[in-house]
């Protein structure tokens, strides 16, 4: 068996875990869904002012459904928490497989974890605004939204480095929780996922302005906004940024996990 | 027989720094100190193939440190090891993919059920898909675990854990397997069924090393034992020459019918040993290397000093007693 072959084992099993906590699962998509549905539809009605030729809904679920890929992906730090806390990290050890490829294998994981949550919602929100949106979506919109799903993976494989990162700094679960949520808080705040780019321009400083423009998850929801909600091209220049950020997150984030799996090698703990 | 071995663990691999071994496993000077404790001072180990060597030695003596290295999961401070000639710090990938370790704290996927562990754990050592499922069900059942095969692992009772541990490494049958203080919280039923296992694995042509502070544990399964103490290998042979290596080692007692004379204790007493006399004169406890060269010696002498000898009666001395003469500790009272 190639390494290659023991890497997308071990990704799977990993993966499996996500559909296993079935609790999780339940909490994730229960917020995600009452901010679609309620929030978005009820206040689509109550803000008839357009972004950019979008209704409040599209505007708004691209956002959710970017902080529901955000939430799935830092379940790989939660999983890499407890496999290192109950020794299942030292189990993956002792197997025929390289240490990058077991960093691989877990980086891979936290993406189709993102992108299959993330995924879900999307159809979620196309299939309510098929029924219930004011407005109906481009199917060009859709044929988008296929196409964005490796650059959403490649996004959702950033964020699980970072989890993977702050996973393995953390000496208690909880603490764990606690960085992922300060992540967010502090990428979403500064982003463009929740308000217009000029909005954060007209309140924030300069500079701040610009890391939400350059933030991976502002990317992804523009992105999601103009063509899978929108209908128009997908912009290239756009596509490259996202790509380059997320890549940028996913190797920072793989580097830190095996310097933790090295540090395991040398002094038998994280 | 020495270049049939060369042969067999020397597999030249442009990919593999393997070099000719005549062991199994093999650690010259080898050390790991975390922070200023040392846990393995300058050890030289080796393991011969196709047997089992039990490694004994209290908590805190480097036992799991060396097992430890040798999987792979830690890496020396200095010193080297070897693993069927592979080096471990320079070809860990090759090492694992002949290496299997039944790890002290039972490891598991927490959702996930002991057949499902197994499927994986045999998918990542090649296990014939074909075979495979067949393979899990025997271990299982003969590990008695067939009845917790719906239960997830974090269900499984201590002893079933362990049980599922021993289990992975059956199914895998590496060339190299390791368990740690293999029957821990497993009942003496389940010892018994767990060392059986061992053994018929040792006779499936595997190389076993068990890692263990239980003295009834290492007399059943080792081939040979190497005793550890601080970071150190202390002594290393078989059980029978570990017990004869004690001075004095072997006790005899013998009941005569009559008082013996001071002609034939001193014939005893020239037979080496230290022999003592009862008060009464009719009985003889003797403290010698080796109970089966001299018990002959000393019923020859008796016969010829007319003596009639009523019983007589061998004990040896334990594991425990050889860990208390080489370290001068006894390792019960080990932290």
């Amino acid at each position: 068996m190639s390494h290659l072959s023991r890497l997308v084992r071990i990704a799977r099993t990993d993966f499996s875990y996500f559909f296993r906590t079935k609790w999780l699962m339940a909490v994730l998509i229960s917020l995600s869904l009452s901010d679609m549905l309620v929030v978005g539809l009820v206040y689509g009605r109550l803000i008839p002012t357009r972004f950019a030729g979008l209704t409040y809904f599209q505007f708004l679920v691209p956002g959710i459904v970017v902080v529901g890929l955000f939430s799935a992906a830092t379940d790989t730090g939660r999983r890499i928490w407890l496999a290192l806390r109950e020794g299942v990290v030292q189990y993956y050890l002792t197997l025929p497989i390289r240490t990058r490829g077991l960093v691989g294998a877990y980086i891979i994981s936290g993406g189709l974890g993102g992108i299959v949550y993330s995924g879900a919602l999307l159809a979620i929100a196309y299939v309510a605004l098929s029924f219930l949106g004011p407005t109906a979506i481009p199917v060009q919109g859709i044929a988008y939204a296929l196409l964005l799903i490796p650059f959403l993976f490649v996004l959702a494989t950033g964020i699980a480095g970072l989890a993977a990162f702050f996973a393995s700094v953390s000496r208690r679960g909880e603490i764990y929780w606690v960085y992922a949520q300060a992540l967010q808080v502090s990428m979403i705040t500064i982003s463009t996922v929740f308000y217009p780019a000029q909005t954060i321009a007209q309140y924030l400083p300069a500079p701040v302005a610009t890391i939400a423009e350059y933030n991976p998850l502002s990317l992804a929801a523009g992105v999601l906004r103009t063509s899978a909600f929108g209908g128009n091209p997908l912009d290239a220049g756009v596509l490259a940024n996202l790509l380059a950020t997320s890549l940028l997150l996913a190797v920072l984030g793989a580097l830190a996990y095996w310097t933790i799996l090295r540090n395991i090698r040398l002094n038998g703990k994280p | 027989m020495t270049i049939a071995l060369v042969q067999h663990f020397y597999r030249p691999s442009p990919r593999t720094n393997v070099s000719p071994s005549l062991f199994a496993v093999e650690t010259l000077s080898l050390s790991k100190r975390y922070g200023k404790t040392d846990a393995l001072r300058g050890l030289n180990f080796t393991v011969n193939e196709g047997e089992i060597m039990v490694i004994l030695g209290p908590n805190g003596s480097g036992k799991t440190t060396l097992l430890m290295i040798l999987c792979t999961i830690l890496k020396p401070t200095s010193g080297t090891a070897k693993v069927v000639g592979i080096d471990v710090v320079e070809d860990g990938t090759k090492v694992r993919e002949v290496m299997g370790i039944a790890f002290q704290e039972a490891r598991g996927f927490w959702r996930h059920k002991p057949s499902s562990i197994l499927r994986f754990h045999a998918s990542m050592f090649d296990i014939d898909p074909a075979k495979r499922q067949d393979l899990i069900e025997r271990t299982m059942k003969d590990l008695e675990l067939w009845e917790s095969r719906d239960k997830l692992f974090m269900h499984l009772s201590g002893g079933q854990a362990k049980r599922l541990e021993t289990a992975k490494v059956l199914i895998q049958r590496p060339k190299l397997a390791i368990f740690d203080e293999p029957t821990s919280q497993v009942d003496l039923r389940g010892k018994r069924k767990i060392w059986d296992k061992i053994r018929e694995l040792r006779d499936q042509g595997s190389t076993i090393i068990v890692a263990t502070n239980e003295v009834r544990e290492a007399e059943y399964l080792a081939d040979r034992v190497t005793i550890l103490h601080q970071g150190q290998r202390v002594v290393c042979d078989t059980i029978p020459k570990l017990k004869d290596a004690i001075a004095g080692g072997d006790i005899v007692e013998v009941d005569f019918e009559d008082p013996v004379s001071e002609k034939l204790v001193d014939s005893l007493n020239g037979l080496g040993g230290e022999v003592s006399m009862s008060p009464e004169g009719n009985q003889l406890r003797a403290k010698v290397s080796r109970a089966e060269d001299w018990v002959p010696k000393m019923t020859s002498a008796s016969y010829v000093a007319g003596a009639k000898i009523a019983s007589i009666r061998i004990t040896e001395p334990s594991l425990d007693d050889v860990f208390l003469h080489f370290t001068g500790k006894a390792l019960a009272d080990q932290p």
